[in-house]
């Protein structure tokens, strides 16, 4: 069976970067004494996938991994025994058992809600916000791997809305189409046509569709 | 730090290279309330977090300090220039990684000083952290500056800018320090009372407490305490019995890639060999062994604490553990399942048992190092290496065999007596290590290929060696010698590589410098001088002009042969290995004469009455034995 493990990246570990994020897991699980299963191989290493990379610099509220076990155990006493082997800004919040054909939780992912946390809020934020949804299309470039590409942003935010000083964001976030909460920001501040304000960007929750609804990645 | 400044700090993370870093936050950090504890240690390594969260004394000492329930002790690591720079700049003081405490707010703040050439971080470490740099500018509310580490057994460098040194084994005088300092800060009393108290530790050094005087031409005419409560020799501290001593049970796990990044077991202190260049080999003595059964429990916390994936033995002389064979075993049948490699680090070439490097292969296969140090029998006879051309090519040999594709090579150059010949050995051994690739049929080799990479490093006399008179070649001698062997070097299959000689010009002059060098690493980094040991930072130029605002030669320090009656800097440390043999050992040396491992019999270095040297008791042969008698082992 494998678990599907929801855990936080604490603001100060935000500027460890993913591969150094894997590596620290790992060592949490062997530490862990919990019965893992091992790529095969020459090199073989614990079999562990993570839901989406978190960008560095970003801390993230209910981050997702995959952990295959040999055996059966209950998710309470996967979590109790994890959280023994896992440093204080590294804790795990649920896990939940599911079979081996269970879809990977990266093949459920479609969009990620996030929230942008400003040193000082922009004036008008709420105005800004009313009317920069308003467009029609929200032309953007994209920066990809292979250059830059023109793109709509609108139907790849589904959520935008403010909550005192902070901006809440449901961007997609998927093999087929990502906006990144930094790209949708630049946007935003382009189209305000205003300085774009420092803000620290958590990562609240990754989501997947359930009947055509957002519903949190975990549950689904 | 303060509010402000934790978010001005959160700020500059966002724009310096590697903020992880500066993060802390690891698996097994010990955060304590700093309200219940009466003494804060801020545990000082000057250099990157890369570099010292490498450094198993640093792990040692932060484990014995955070078992104490009435201290803690946190890490702070030196920045890197563009951190120190924006810290500077934005007002964010130095920090430890557990609770972004400034240093300045710690009881005491100490120093482990691994390498001369990191001198010029303490300073700029020290300023970061809001401490005055000089001893004699500190308040009644400013940390005790301690340090500690092999280049503390030459204190004098650094006497203007450090409270008080521990010379010798730090786990054996750390508590003592601990206790004096939270007594008399309890107590209230004047920093000078504190120093005085501290003075009266064996193995504590208190550089404020004692005159200097120098001859017209330089030298030093007399070096005196000033004060009754300091002694006239200070005498190293020795933890006389390694398996009792305290040893970390669990160690932080960095997130962001280190040097060595595995757990390390160090399973000996000390080295028998008597290498004359060598001044671990002396300053460690006695050697001391932990026992297998405390070892292989240290491995089983290590492991279950840390999820490291790898484990390395540590000491100057793996290779001469009486139970090496049986403890690899040991270790490979424990850790087999949980997939936890075992590394040698620094092998020796006389003894490596084959049997444990195909044991060594099963889990995970490791760099082969070896440093023959010289390229003639003749020279590594000078430097009482005793390893032969025979012992190399067997062991690259049974290497090759075992499937090793890659040696490196490690040698000296300068070293006293030395001449074109000893160069040309150099690449006649690097040859033959090729050769000896070639010579297995090829289905008993790699199919990878053989390289061999030569490393030279440009050698500098340190204190309490047998060589601590000797004259260092000068630069330009250097670059020719250098240029020599890059010639012999140019063969298939090998790369060479070689060291900065003026780094290395600048390490002499400091490792063996008097009261007055610490002026010159002062005015070096008033002139920007930091990180000094990184190429990209490295301003030689500045550290020459420092010299000439301080009025010293740096060839008086380097380049000069001291003779034997004049009296060095740190002749007032008792290291336990004495003048007299080290003079013994020098002229033995200059007549190409080796002195036996004294696990073959006493040599007499100093330490007899110590009581802390097991091989004491070996009855002093009369004669020398013969080089294969010495190999029989």
């Amino acid at each position: 069976m494998k678990m599907i493990v929801v855990f936080e990246k604490a603001p100060r570990l935000r500027h460890i970067g993913h591969l150094d994020l894997m590596r620290a897991m790992q060592r949490a699980l062997r530490r862990s004494g919990l019965p893992l299963r091992y790529s095969q191989g020459f090199n073989p290493h614990i079999l562990l996938n993570f839901a989406a990379p978190l960008s560095v610099g970003m801390p993230g509220k209910r981050e997702i991994m995959e952990v295959p076990i040999e055996g059966e155990m209950s998710g309470e006493a996967f979590m109790e025994q994890l959280s023994k082997a896992l440093p204080p800004d590294l804790p795990c919040l649920s896990a939940r058992p599911v079979e081996d054909a269970h879809p990977a939780p990266m093949a459920l992912l479609t969009a990620a809600l996030y929230e942008a946390r400003f040193d000082t809020a922009p004036p008008d934020l709420e105005k800004t916000v009313r009317d920069y949804l308003l467009q029609p299309e929200i032309p953007a470039i994209r920066k990809t791997k292979s250059g830059e590409k023109p793109c709509d942003l609108k139907p790849m935010i589904h959520l935008l809305r403010c909550e005192g000083d902070a901006l809440i964001m449901a961007l997609a976030l998927s093999e087929k189409a990502t906006c990144k909460p930094d790209l949708l920001l630049s946007s935003l501040f382009d189209f305000a046509k205003c300085e774009r304000p420092r803000a620290l960007v958590t990562r609240l929750q990754l989501l997947g569709e359930k009947d055509g609804v957002l519903s949190p990645l975990e549950s689904l | 730090m303060n509010e402000t400044e934790i978010a001005k700090l959160e700020r500059l993370l966002e724009k310096v290279q590697r903020p992880a870093r500066y993060t802390g936050g690891e698996m097994n950090a010990v955060r304590k309330d700093w309200k219940q504890v009466k003494c804060t240690f801020g545990f000082c390594f000057a250099d990157t977090y890369e570099i010292g969260m490498s450094h198993l004394g640093m792990k040692i000492l932060y484990y014995l300090i955070n078992q104490r329930q009435d201290a803690l002790c946190e890490r702070v690591f030196m920045p890197d220039a563009d951190m120190a720079d924006l810290m500077r700049l934005e007002g964010v003081p130095l920090f430890s990684l557990e609770s972004r405490a400034a240093l300045n707010h710690f009881d005491i703040v100490g120093f482990t000083l691994q390498y001369e050439m990191s001198y010029t971080n303490i300073l700029e470490m020290l300023d970061l952290g809001r401490i005055p740099l000089f001893g004699k500018d500190r308040g009644e509310s400013d940390p005790i500056v301690v340090a500690g580490g092999p280049c503390a057994f030459n204190p004098e460098p650094l006497a203007p800018f450090i409270d008080a040194f521990m010379i010798g084994d730090g786990e054996d005088v750390m508590h003592e320090l601990i206790d004096v300092i939270r007594d008399g800060r309890a107590q209230g009393l004047p920093r000078l009372d504190i120093l005085r108290n501290l003075a009266r530790l064996e193995g504590v050094y208190v550089p404020a407490l004692y005159t200097v005087e120098y001859n017209k031409d330089g030298t030093l005419r007399s070096f005196s305490p000033n004060d009754p409560a300091a002694p006239a020799v200070v005498r190293k501290r020795v933890v006389k019995d390694l398996s009792a001593a305290v040893y970390p049970e669990s160690i932080p796990v960095p997130y962001t890639e280190i040097v060595h990044d595995r757990m390390v077991l160090e399973i000996m202190r000390g080295c028998t060999r008597g290498c004359r260049f060598c001044q671990a080999g002396m300053l460690y003595r006695p050697v001391r062994e932990r026992s297998m059964q405390r070892l292989l429990y240290l491995a089983d916390q290590l492991q279950q604490s840390t999820g490291y994936e790898e484990m390395s033995l540590s000491s100057l002389s793996a290779g001469d553990y009486t139970c090496l064979p049986q403890l690899i075993t040991a270790l490979m049948a424990r850790y087999m399942d949980k997939r936890v490699g075992v590394s040698l680090p620094s092998m020796r070439i006389d003894n490596i048992v084959k049997d444990s490097l195909i044991a060594s292969q099963q889990v995970k296969k490791s760099g082969l190092t070896i440093a023959p140090e010289a390229g003639t029998q003749r020279l590594r006879d000078v430097i009482n290496k005793g390893v032969t051309e025979e012992d190399l090519k067997r062991s690259v040999t049974d290497a090759f065999e075992c499937g090793w594709s890659s040696v490196k090579l490690y040698f000296m150059m300068g070293l006293p007596t030395e001449t074109d010949e000893d160069l040309a050995g150099i690449g006649h051994l690097a040859k033959t290590v090729v050769d000896c690739y070639y010579a297995l049929p090829k289905e008993k080799r790699s199919k990878n290929g053989v390289k061999v990479t030569v490393s030279a490093s440009v050698f500098v006399p340190k204190p309490f060696t047998p060589f601590q008179w000797a004259a260092q070649d000068p630069i330009p001698l250097v670059h020719e010698k250098q240029e020599k062997l890059r010639q012999y070097l140019k063969l298939k299959n090998v790369h060479f590589n070689w060291h900065e000689s003026e780094l290395s010009m600048l390490e002499a002059c400091v490792s063996r410098g008097d009261r007055r060098i610490g002026e010159v690493i002062y005015r070096a980094w008033k002139r920007g001088c930091r990180l000094d040991s990184w190429y990209e930072h490295f301003q030689f130029d500045q550290w020459m002009a420092a010299f000439q605002d301080c009025h010293l030669d740096p060839a008086f320090y380097a380049h000069r042969e001291r003779p034997y009656d004049e009296l060095l800097p740190w002749q007032f440390v008792d290291a336990g290995v004495s003048m007299a043999y080290l003079r013994r050992e020098n002229e033995k040396a200059l007549r190409t004469e080796t002195t036996r491992d004294c696990r073959h019999g006493c040599n007499g270095c100093g330490l007899q009455g110590w009581g802390v040297c097991s091989f004491v008791e070996n009855p002093p042969l009369k004669d020398q034995p013969e080089r294969s008698a010495l190999l029989a082992d």
